[in-house]
């Protein structure tokens, strides 16, 4: 889109300069806060959550599998991760078109970490002013306990985050013990610190630079957009010409827009970007040109929303369609998985059986015309009750059926292998036929599930 | 005042150096990710080898989940790699006012 501007970048071997966001109160300032408490919140206190016995969220990696409070998934569940994973992509591209980044601004985890360590910079080193003068100073015992301080509340929240993400695979209590009696196992210290390292320097350093180079959403959301999603915009007919003037003067008499050039827009922006350039793909749409610009406009008694949210209609003075094709279509899809997500997760078969025949005999020939065959019987209980399960067997006539009791049982979340010996007799059978195995629980509530084997006999 | 403004952003890039490792380690790490989920959401590491014995990266699943991510990462990564290097090597793209017939004249 912009490649115009391509020519400009012998500066693609400068450094990067640090950007020293400037502190901005507003409503959606607050909004991020919220949101930030909210997320960051979830994701550190989810983890210790009990849910009777065990950790209510825990995605047991060494015993494969994954408890979400009263359910629990095992690797034959494994496509409702992938159908989750479905529903927050288009849900992804529904919010982009209705509200552009909002996920950008509010709730992508590098934008919510990098605020986190922002606040943490200037609790520590004072104002934008301050830490840039720091920055610049020579030197000094002061400077040295700031950016001490600093760089050490740094780490032992990014730790302290690893920690927490690898509390989401082993348990974490257990964790927690480990930790402070220095014993974690050699793959828990290593993702505790890979995790951790890798919030330190994104949201510590990278930062806007995720967004810029990294990316892949940054580059393609806008291909969601169209000409009424909302998004951060100046009014460029409304501020131009842009220009200081004194106070109470009319601009309109000295040929002035309403943008009185003070530039505090780009000061708070925390990519560095100049908003009133139009729309570019850094912007992350964290609103806080807004509620800054929104500010000034209030101090020097112009209306405000000068920055403001607007869809490219409104701009343009046009109606405004929060409903239109693109977004009925993201919408009833969503709904539509959603609820097909839901009548499936409740309804699905929470016991199922696997079958292997024994693959040292092909088949034995017992006394008395009878041909049998062995095979291992998995019965696996997902449910959060214990079950008897009677196996049963189907497509031979007069088959046999023996597993040495009546009733197999299964605990909850366990599996359990049983040896299942089948026996038909000699007659007309030839080669190979396909064996139906049953599995049925005895008890209220009923349950079943079937299986497939081969059945061996002699060919003549 | 404009100036003060153009201070905070304008060229605003990281050295090449370090702009090339973070675009061929981030979206690899991102396939990886997702590689080792299927991957493992099929196949139980322990499972893994001939003769029902695990190659030994494979004998705790632990271990396995790990090994494959890190396998996933670094096959990913060497694509990237070599993307990128074929980007970054390329003639610049020809000017607008290109030859008729659309091939680019030598530099
Ligand atoms: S650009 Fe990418 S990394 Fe940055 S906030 Fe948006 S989604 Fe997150
Ligand atoms: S331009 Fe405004 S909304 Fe966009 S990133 Fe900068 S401050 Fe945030």
């Amino acid at each position: 889109m912009n490649e115009a501007q391509a020519p400009v970048d012998g500066a693609l071997y400068a450094a990067r300069q640090k950007i020293y966001p400037r502190d901005i109160k507003g409503r959606f300032q607050r909004l991020r806060v919220y949101a930030v408490f909210a997320l960051l919140g979830l994701y550190y206190v989810l983890p210790w959550i009990r849910w009777g016995e065990r950790q209510a969220v825990l995605f047991d990696l060494p015993a494969r599998k994954f408890h979400i409070f009263g359910l629990t998934l095992w690797p034959q569940d494994f496509y409702f991760l992938t159908w989750l994973l479905i529903i927050a992509a288009l849900a992804l591209f529904f919010f982009t078109a209705l509200a552009g980044r909002l996920f950008c601004g509010y709730a992508c985890p590098q934008t919510v970490w990098t605020e986190t360590f922002v606040w943490i910079e200037r609790w520590v080193e004072g104002s934008r002013t301050q830490q840039m003068k720091l920055a610049k100073a020579p030197l000094s015992g002061e400077k040295i306990l700031r950016k001490g301080t600093k760089y050490f509340l740094w780490f032992a929240f990014a730790l302290w985050t690893g920690f927490t993400f690898v509390g989401y695979f082993t348990p974490i209590n257990e964790l927690a013990g480990k930790v402070v009696t220095f014993s974690t196992g050699p793959w828990e210290t290593f993702w505790v610190l890979f995790y951790g390292g890798a919030t330190y320097v994104n949201a510590g350093f990278m930062r806007e630079q995720v967004c810029k180079y990294m990316c892949p959403y940054a580059r393609f959301q806008s291909a969601m957009f169209d000409q009424d999603t909302l998004i951060i915009t100046y009014d460029e007919k409304r501020g131009e010409p842009r220009g200081a003037r004194k106070k109470g003067s009319d601009p309109r008499a000295a040929g002035l827009g309403d943008c009185v050039d003070c530039t505090v827009c780009v000061q708070v922006c925390p990519t560095g970007i100049d908003i009133r350039k139009g729309l570019q793909y850094e912007c992350i749409a964290c609103a806080a040109c807004i509620d800054a610009c929104d500010e000034v406009m209030e101090k020097v008694g112009y209306p405000k929303g000068l920055i403001r949210y607007d869809t490219q209609s409104g701009l343009e003075g046009r109606a405004k369609h929060v409903l239109r094709p693109r977004t009925i279509i993201y919408g009833s899809l969503i709904a539509l998985l959603i609820a097909g997500f839901a009548y499936s997760i409740t309804h699905r078969n929470v016991v199922a059986v696997d079958v292997i025949r024994d693959r040292n005999a092909l088949f034995r020939e017992l006394p008395g015309g009878l041909i049998e065959n062995v095979y291992s019987v998995k019965i696996l209980n997902k449910d959060a009750a214990s079950h008897e399960f009677s196996i049963t067997a189907d497509g031979l006539p007069g088959l046999q059926v023996d597993y040495g009791t009546d009733a197999v049982e299964v605990g909850p979340g366990d599996v359990q292998s049983v040896a299942v010996r089948l026996r038909v007799p000699r007659g007309e059978l030839k080669g190979g036929s396909d064996i139906l195995f049953t599995i049925r629980t005895q008890d209220e509530r009923a349950l079943e599930a079937t299986g497939k084997a081969r059945f061996l006999a002699p060919t003549n | 005042m404009r100036k003060a403004a153009d201070e905070y952003t304008g060229r605003l890039r990281w050295p090449r150096l370090g702009q090339d490792v973070a675009i061929v380690a981030w979206p690899s790490f991102l396939v990886a990710s997702v590689a080792t989920m299927v991957c493992f959401g099929f196949i139980d590491p322990v499972l893994v080898g001939n003769d029902d014995y695990p190659p030994p990266a494979f004998q705790t699943r632990m271990a396995g989940y790990a090994v494959g991510f890190f396998f996933f990462w670094l096959i990913a990564a060497l694509s990237s790699l070599m993307t990128l290097y074929l980007v970054r090597t390329a003639h610049p793209e020809p000017a607008d006012e290109g030859t008729d017939d659309g091939t680019r004249s030598p530099e």
